[in-house]
């Protein structure tokens, strides 16, 4: 009996895996209400037009947005939202389809949606009407701390509720892979709690981090953009729908420096390798065709290669003003840094030629260890001396 | 084959026509038509008024239709919800009726509260009403990209049972003033069009210059066509208006001298909104532009064009309308209509079909004189203010005051018993608890008798989070009264801490007031002679009582502090831990002791060797080491504990400066 269920999981485990990547989903959440916030409205609908862009058709995007920038009485432009000081993109342009807005705006509508338990009145635009396989890109923007996220200054979404939801949606087989992109402060917190497989999480900040908006707009009066999102859409705009950009060469395209935070990625839930898959299987709708010898002939042949991504993008990304961290190992980077930061910092330039050891050794510890075996034979030889 | 072939030939060619005569009858039953109102305002402004009515015959079968104009979401809802009638629209900005008038059907049509209004008569039977409600609202709000759902808890809609409209216990009407309205509401209202907007005069709806109006209403309003012969149901009429007031660049507003009236802002299309007319769309039946000459407006260009008396009235041409006293328009109209009253407005039409010669239609009105005129006005100006202060209580105050309108009604009735009925229809939130016996009335300043001048009354009590208060009141005031004012006492009352939106500092809203005048009726009428049937003409025409909505009122209602919860808790733990910090601290110090410790004290530095070395011996005695159980080393292997990669590089720095100092010491 066990072997049998054992084989039969088994079996359910391997046509999950099995299923294709048939569909693209984006939820896009704007959690702020206020004209301060401006810069979160503008972050959402930047990501909106971009997704839109590359191919996400309106009705599978669910727009959240908390409050109502584009025709506010404070907004010199009505009916315009700019994400650039030169305001030459209209991100409110003539066909905005906002399907959540204002006081509907809650975590409790968030999380409807996202597991899809509605009221049955709700109708099909307010729905992620997503399968297994679908791959929903979710991003967030709002102001947040250590493991929660505010919505409209008045309740929080936590990082449990965010794992809970995932992994309801996990068991209801309402996504094949789920891409989680969160800009807020300390965003990586929000992450901390999920355990589905086939997710994918990146947050503009590690903990303690702040995430800064990019810069102010002096007509409109409050700052348009994040960073984190500034420089996302910066990649996005050099891309089309037929781009193969991994989306290892978006993770690396991120900055410390110019974010003033450090973009975190967490992909230990997530099988596949990043430089395999392109941007578009998350922020776009790109298909791939079978071709069938006969028609009503499915599921026999799914033998499909494996979608050739090319890193050209990461050459042309590779700017003057740009310092890409290319990352060799997935856990070594962030250690690596914050000991180069603080040692120059410290100690200045002598160290530079003991730290290069430092950079090929496997991890601080290991160092440790040797300056301690090091240290031995010279406090004995000193010793030997003063007597 | 009776007969010859050359007698066939002509039959069959006749049944073809018959056949092809049918065909297109009932191919022509889906009818659209596109229509724009243009209006100079007394206060320098523009209104433009679109009027799309889409009609479509109504099938038995309808889930199975195909329609070739009418938009299939809105036919399903109507056969859904089984919708006898239905409005729904958006606004932004508020309705000047001093300025803008109230007298015309323009004004008690489409003059909306702010917000949305929602307002739908059923065709089931009274217990199902309800659930066809709040089903529809859910329907519109995925449909128009709103917050309609809201509207689906009892709280929020009301069923007004005279005062507003007579249905019988069929209606629901519910509004939300706070509803933002924007890009996102216009453009799933545009898609119910045929040719979007993409062509014809919907292509001239802008959004940015739409959403910069002074007043802006969208509107969607469903009837169902009755047949002439027994009086059913036959058809669907969807009406689409926007009505935007517009504010003209003014060129030349420097140029006019102090104290001299200004003369008003020369416009056109193009300069209101951006774009030019490029053509009709071609699914439309009828598209046309009409430009309206207020009645006030006519009468003073007749004054001032006294040399030539007959205005607007002869036949000579159309040539002859582009020009008077007053403005120039850069478009000979096609056709001038002119209302049956003596002084009256003025219409001028322009087919767009018949400018095909003109590349782009851009009609514009250059102003050659300063006019002043203004609008027809509702027999009274409704206004509605908050009395009192505080956060405990209050009333609500509705004022009437008498326009030039009744003064003249006055001047005509030599009797006393003139007599004008108003109507008034108020909803209030729950949380507005208001004492129905508090009812005042002030006739002229005067406190009076409320049986004197209430006719009828309605009043059904709110209900604490169930339903809203209503009220409805059948008003017989005398003609020469100058002002009446209505108010009414309210407690404010205090909701469940989950219950308050998010931006409850801004006040909680009390939606508007609807005062209706059924002895007016708003209509003009206009001596048609080619009986050419336009929709907005007919609705320009049609009597419908006078209408109109005053101001949202905005109530502050006593907020919670919400951060209060954490200060509680900080405070209660500041105290819990003084309490106790200072109880153990009595219970256990030992005054003896510590007085033998201070004596001891000037030996200080040995009792703090002989500590550190006991703490050393016990540690090592804890923890067994590996390594030379040397003091210095002893502090390396605590160091690396800590991971601290500064103090490593010091004790390294320092033992290679010994070891240096060392051997050139030697």
């Amino acid at each position: 009996m066990l072997i049998f269920l054992s084989f039969s999981a088994a079996c359910s485990s391997a046509s999950s895996d099995a299923t294709m990547h048939t569909n693209n989903w984006a939820v896009l959440v704007c959690t702020s209400r206020f004209w301060f916030n401006y810069r979160h409205m503008a972050n959402t609908l930047s990501l909106y037009r971009t997704v839109k862009r590359l191919g996400i058709p309106d009705e599978r995007i669910i727009l959240m947005l908390a409050d109502d920038m584009a025709c506010n009485a404070r907004n010199k432009y009505p009916a315009q939202v700019f994400n650039n000081e030169n305001h030459r993109l209209n991100l409110y342009g003539d066909n905005v389809e906002v399907d959540y807005r204002g006081y509907e705006v809650t975590v409790e509508n968030f999380l409807r949606v996202l597991t899809g338990r509605h009221e049955t009145a709700v109708p099909r635009s307010k729905r992620l009407l997503s399968d297994e396989g679908s791959h929903i890109l979710l991003y967030m923007t709002g102001h947040g701390g250590d493991e929660f996220l505010k919505f409209q200054d008045s309740e929080e979404l936590q990082s449990h509720d965010l794992a809970d939801a995932v992994k309801q949606m996990k068991e209801k087989r309402r996504f094949k892979e789920l891409l989680i992109m969160v800009d807020t402060c300390q965003a990586s917190t929000l992450f901390s709690q999920l355990h589905s497989p086939g997710v994918l999480a990146i947050g503009s900040s590690m903990k303690g981090e702040n995430s800064y908006s990019h810069h102010l707009d002096s007509d409109v009066g409050v700052s348009v953009v994040d960073r984190f999102t500034f420089y996302t859409l910066a990649f996005f705009e050099r891309l089309n729908m037929y781009d193969n950009a991994s989306l290892s060469s978006l993770f690396n395209s991120y900055n410390p420096n110019l974010l003033m935070s450090t973009a975190y990625y967490r992909m230990d839930l997530y099988q596949r390798h990043l430089d395999e898959v392109p941007v578009t299987n998350f922020f776009g709708s790109v298909m791939k065709t079978i071709h069938t010898d006969s028609a009503y002939r499915s599921g026999s042949n799914k033998k499909v290669g494996p979608a050739k991504t090319k890193m050209s993008l990461e050459q042309s990304i590779s700017d003057s003003d740009r310092i890409i961290l290319r990352n060799s190992d997935e856990e070594g980077p962030f250690n690596n840094l914050s000991v180069e930061e603080y040692l120059r910092d410290s100690v200045g330039q002598i160290w530079s030629a003991i730290f290069s050891n430092v950079n090929t050794f496997e991890s601080i510890d290991a160092f440790v260890c040797y300056g301690l075996i090091l240290m031995l034979p010279l406090l004995i030889f000193s010793t030997w001396l003063s007597k | 084959m009776g007969l010859p072939p050359k007698a066939t030939f002509p039959l069959s060619l006749l049944l073809l026509f018959f056949l092809f005569l049918v065909l297109s009858t009932s191919a022509q039953q889906e009818e659209f038509s596109e229509e724009l109102l243009l209006k100079p305002l007394p206060d320098r402004k523009v209104l433009a008024h679109f009027h799309f009515q889409n009609e479509a015959p109504l099938a038995a079968d309808s889930f199975a239709r195909h329609h070739h104009l009418f938009p299939k979401s809105i036919s399903q809802l109507v056969q859904k919800f089984h919708i006898k009638a239905m409005e729904l629209s958006f606004t932004q900005g508020r309705w000047n009726y001093e300025r803008w008038g109230g007298f015309d059907p323009i004004s008690s049509h489409n003059a909306k509260p702010p917000g949305v209004e929602l307002w739908a008569v059923f065709d089931v039977p009274l217990h199902l009403v309800d659930a066809s409600w709040r089903n529809l609202t859910h329907s519109l709000s995925g449909l128009f990209c709103t917050s309609i759902n809201f509207l689906e808890s009892s709280t929020a809609y009301s069923s007004p049972e005279w005062a507003f409209q007579s249905a019988l216990g069929s209606l629901r009407y519910g509004t939300l003033p706070r509803e933002a309205v924007c890009t996102e509401n216009l453009t799933p209202w545009l898609k119910l069009l045929p040719c979007r907007d993409k062509a014809g005069l919907s292509s001239l709806m802008d959004r940015p210059s739409i959403y910069r109006s002074f007043y802006h209403s969208q509107r969607l309003h469903l009837t169902m066509s009755s047949a002439a012969s027994d009086g059913s149901r036959s058809g669907i009429i969807l009406e689409q208006t926007l009505t935007v007031v517009l504010q003209p660049n003014d060129q030349n507003a420097g140029m006019s001298n102090v104290g001299e009236i200004k003369i008003q802002p020369s416009w056109s299309l193009s300069s209101i909104f951006g774009r030019k007319i490029s053509g009709r769309c071609v699914l439309a039946k009828l598209s046309n532009v009409y430009l309206h000459a207020d009645r006030g407006l006519v009468a003073q260009l007749e004054t001032s064009q006294k040399n030539t008396a007959h205005f607007a009235t002869n036949d000579t041409g159309p040539e002859d309308f582009r020009r008077n006293s007053g403005f120039e328009l850069s478009v000979a109209p096609k056709r001038v209509l002119k209302e049956l009253d003596k002084s009256s407005s003025v219409l001028y039409e322009y087919p767009i079909k018949e400018y095909k010669d003109i590349e782009q239609f851009d009609l514009g009105l250059m102003w050659e004189h300063p006019i002043v005129w203004s609008s027809p006005h509702a027999p009274f100006y409704a206004s509605r203010f908050l009395v009192g202060s505080g956060n405990e209580r209050g009333a609500i105050a509705i004022s009437l005051k008498s326009t030039e309108m009744t003064q003249q009604l006055v001047a005509n009735n030599i009797e006393d018993s003139c007599k004008l009925q108003v109507n008034v229809l108020q909803v209030v939130p729950w949380y507005v608890k208001v004492y129905y016996h508090t009812l005042q009335l002030l006739v002229d300043e005067r406190p009076q008798v409320l049986t004197d001048f209430i006719e009828r009354m309605r009043v059904s009590p709110s209900e604490d989070k169930v339903s809203p208060g209503m009220m409805e009141l059948v008003l017989q005031v005398p003609c020469a009264m100058k002002s009446a004012v209505l108010s009414i006492e309210f407690d404010k009352g205090f909701l469940h801490i989950d219950e308050y939106p998010p931006d409850a500092n801004q006040g909680f809203d009390i939606p508007s007031a609807i005062i209706s005048f059924p002895d007016f009726h708003a209509g003009l009428q206009f001596y048609d002679k080619s009986q050419s049937k336009s929709p907005l003409l007919s609705k320009l025409q049609e009597k419908s009582p006078v209408l109109s909505y005053t101001e949202v009122l905005l109530v502050p209602l006593t907020t919670p502090d919400f951060s209060m919860p954490y200060n509680v808790i900080t405070i209660t733990c500041t105290i819990f831990a003084l309490y106790f910090g200072s109880l153990l601290n009595v219970l256990r110090r030992r005054v003896g002791e510590e007085e033998r410790l201070l004596k001891n004290k000037d030996a200080k530095k040995g009792v703090f060797l002989r500590q550190v070395l006991t703490n050393l011996s016990a540690k090592l005695r804890g923890k067994p080491l590996e390594s030379t159980p040397s003091v210095s080393s002893s502090s390396s292997s605590s160091s690396s504990s800590f991971v601290s990669p500064k103090l490593i590089l010091r004790v390294l720095l320092v033992a290679g400066i010994a070891i240096a100092w060392q051997y050139y010491s030697q």
